[in-house]
């Protein structure tokens, strides 16, 4: 029988160290974007979501899940990081470039 | 004398002749006795000694258990020690009984037929027929688990051992003293000709995930291998074991010992070394903030409060890398949670700790970062010393039962307690109770999830209501691999108690439910698991209606791998996948699988849910089925988030109709 390796969020984890967070842009930052980096890459970094486009509604229901997953937010930061991303990750958001091969 | 001996085990002289002659060569009658039985005893567990064969069917040449020391004339007896003629399957039926086993899992084998033979007169061993080799497996250790006692799986030679090593892996991974018999055919008399089920160095197979494998070379040698694998699994650190013996000798007719459990159990509880406790307590009480990491081998030591007197003391925070059991009351004002990832690192508090004790977790690193970053200073306390000092710097190396190490640390730590220090330390607990007040507020906010009266459920929210529904001393046991727990305040000091996996072979959770409610028949069991999961493993719900073990079975159906979805786009970043939605490797769905009919094929009642309304009344029908002693299994629709997910995701396009000529 094969051994399919289906693992909780704790073995998605790349290690803190080798975190890449998206690269910082010049201009004024949202607010949430500073929440999110001090916030979210303790655990992961960006490459399951960067590709991901959603309303803000949607993202606000993501932050939510990772609450299950051991986050810890208050409802103020929550909603911080959901009205940011939805700004700069909605769903006419230009996607990134694949990585070269 | 040793002439003497010699035509005692050759049989050359009876016993009396033998007392007679020892006598008479100046010994008192009971040095001759404690000679005798001596010598009694070497012969039976060392001597091959055939009984010629009986007549077919074997008429039992006594009642079964009779001494085989009848036959002989009888010898001194032993307390615990029984000696015994028949079957090697008789043999090894009686010392199973010795050993203390109750139940055998197992899969037909009709080299086995001698033992099947031996069990209709010895109804204190029962056999539970498991129709599929690995939930049998995952079912044995559940019960293992659960009750604390030997059981053993068994079945037919390679190709049924195959079928339990995914299984016999996870024991490896979780330590649990699981022990595993098959016969062989690669050394009887029929082999060496490429025959049926015949493979060479069978034990080989499993050599790597096991603690230890052992052969019996003859037919009396049976009970003194059976009596190897409980001790070598049972003896911590706890392991699979691997027993065979040539199927042949379950046939052939010889005397042996019997041997009891208590009499070949080490009893290995070891205390830390005295030095290296005063070590540990003097970095303790003088850390600015040290933080205590607990294990399995806590839950296994029955030394959760010890666990949490020792972080009283400190006022020392408490968490937990991940492990199947829950080793601390999660509704102490001193856990901080679970480490949410792979490390220290992303805990959201303490950010300052300066001395990490780990007390009984093995750690998982599934990184090149090790689960204690380096900096803190280090203390390891664990029984299971070969997994000790190979990734984290270790300051002080503790080998010990965890519950004599904490008995011991406990008291060096008290021994050191100025005022002064008790004084740090509840300043300390008073930082730490803020933060868990605050962290449990913030668990709370799943439920403001947008999408939670959603249908099909999202995960959070069907788990918040299994959190709701299940008994206050529940047990929950866990193969959902992508959903994490939350809500159910686990408690090993008499609350809701955690069974969850860490081997990852998929395919435990349903025989694992059916084995733990087998131990514990008055507690709650519920078991949760994803659809991925499940499909490997349903055969254990035939066992649940046969044996009417009621257990509630919650299968998370969002019809795909979710942890591989997630993964593989983690790995491969903004790729072709991605863009075209092409993932070959995760949807289950189209046509989706309807778990609650497949239940109903093995016996067991269940239904279909697809709202959070439904999901309540699902419930109530659950607990009633299960008031009645029968199992019942909820099949849940969940919906699929995350990235990359169509509402109806790509399929490959492998499909045949197109190239049918006939109709047939």
């Amino acid at each position: 029988m094969r051994a399919l390796v289906l693992c909780a969020a704790i073995f998605l984890a790349a290690p803190a160290a080798a975190q890449q967070p998206p690269a910082a842009d010049s201009g004024p930052q949202h607010p949430g974007r500073e929440v999110l980096m001090g916030k979210c890459f303790q655990c992961h970094t960006d490459a399951m979501w960067r590709d991901h486009r959603a309303e803000r509604r949607g993202w606000e229901a993501a932050i939510h899940r990772m609450i299950g997953r051991g986050g810890l937010w208050t409802a103020e930061e929550i909603k911080l990081m959901a009205d940011y991303l939805g700004t700069d990750f909605g769903p006419d958001a230009p996607r990134a470039a694949p990585p070269a091969r | 004398m040793r002439e003497l001996v010699v035509q005692y085990l050759s049989d050359s002289i009876s016993r009396r002749g033998f007392m007679k002659g020892l006598t008479k060569a100046g010994l008192t009658v009971t040095a001759a006795n404690a000679v005798l039985t001596s010598v009694s005893s070497v012969t039976q567990a060392q001597t091959p000694e055939p009984i010629p064969p009986a007549a077919t069917p074997p008429a039992p040449a006594q009642a079964p258990g009779a001494p085989a020391a009848a036959a002989r004339g009888g010898t001194a007896a032993i307390a615990g020690v029984k000696q015994f003629q028949g079957s090697g399957g008789a043999c090894f039926a009686e010392q199973l009984i010795a050993s203390g086993v109750k139940y055998v899992f197992g899969n037909s084998a009709s080299e086995d037929a001698q033992f099947y033979e031996a069990l209709v007169d010895r109804p204190q061993l029962k056999y539970i027929l498991t129709p599929h080799e690995g939930p049998g497996a995952a079912m044995a250790s559940g019960y293992i688990k659960a009750s604390g006692e030997p059981a053993i799986v068994m079945q037919a030679a390679v190709v049924g051992l195959a079928n339990a090593i995914g299984q016999i892996f996870n024991a490896h991974k979780e330590q649990t003293p699981l022990v595993v018999y098959s016969y062989r055919t690669d050394q009887t008399r029929r082999a060496g000709r490429d025959g049926f089920e015949e493979v060479a160095n069978q034990e080989q197979i499993v050599q790597p995930i096991t603690k230890y494998t052992w052969l019996a070379r003859r037919p009396d040698m049976i009970p003194e291998a059976v009596r190897r694998a409980f001790k070598a699994a049972w003896t911590p650190p706890h392991g699979p074991t691997y027993i065979s013996w040539h199927s042949d000798f379950n046939d052939e007719r010889v005397r042996t010992d019997i041997i009891e459990q208590s009499h070949f159990d080490p009893r290995m509880r070891v205390r830390p070394n005295p030095d290296e406790v005063e070590r540990a307590a003097k970095l303790l009480v003088e850390a600015r903030m040290p933080l205590l990491i607990v294990g399995d081998e806590v839950y296994k030591a029955k030394a959760a409060a010890k666990a949490v007197k020792l972080a009283e003391l400190l006022g020392m925070p408490v968490t937990q890398a991940r492990q199947a059991y829950a080793n601390f009351p999660e509704t102490h004002p001193l856990w901080v949670g679970n480490i949410p990832a792979g490390t220290l690192n992303s805990q959201t508090f303490p950010k300052n700790y300066d001395v990490v004790i780990n007390v009984g977790n093995k750690f998982q690193h599934n990184g090149p970062a090790p689960v204690v970053p380096r900096g803190p200073k280090f203390i390891d306390m664990r029984i299971d010393r070969d997994s000790m000092g190979n990734v984290m710097l270790t300051e002080v190396p503790l080998v010990a039962d965890v519950g004599l190490g904490l008995d011991d640390l406990i008291a060096a730590v008290e021994g050191l307690l100025t005022p002064a220090l008790r004084q740090k330390a509840a300043e300390r607990a008073t930082e730490v109770r803020r933060f868990s007040e605050q962290a449990r507020a913030m668990r709370a906010l799943v439920a403001n999830n947008p999408e939670w009266d959603e249908s099909p459920l999202i995960a959070d929210r069907l788990t918040h209501e299994i959190a709701q529904f299940a008994d206050q001393d529940a047990i929950i046991v866990h193969e959902a691999g992508s959903v994490t727990l939350h809500g159910f305040d686990f408690n090993p000091l008499g609350g809701r108690e955690l069974f969850f996996y860490y081997g990852a072979h998929l395919g435990s959770g349903v025989g694992m439910s059916a084995g733990v409610k087998l131990a514990r028949p008055n507690q709650q069991v519920i078991c949760l698991v994803g659809d991925g999961s499940f499909i490997f493993g349903p055969t254990a719900l035939w066992n649940m209606a046969r044996l009417q073990l009621p257990v509630i079975v919650v299968v998370y159906n969002n019809h795909a791998y979710s942890g591989p979805h997630s993964r593989v786009i983690a790995n491969v970043p903004g790729g072709r996948m991605v863009q075209t939605g092409q993932f070959v490797h995760d949807y289950l769905g189209s046509p989706d699988m309807d778990m609650a009919s497949i239940a109903r094929g093995f016996g067991v009642d269940g239904e279909v849910v697809t709202s959070p309304a439904q999901l309540r009344e699902a419930l109530k029908r659950a607990r009633t089925h299960t008031v009645e002693g029968k199992p019942y299994l909820l099949d849940v629709q969940v919906a699929r988030k995350g990235v990359g997910w169509a509402e109806k995701p790509w399929i490959p396009p492998i499909q045949i109709a197109a190239l049918r000529e006939k109709k047939v």
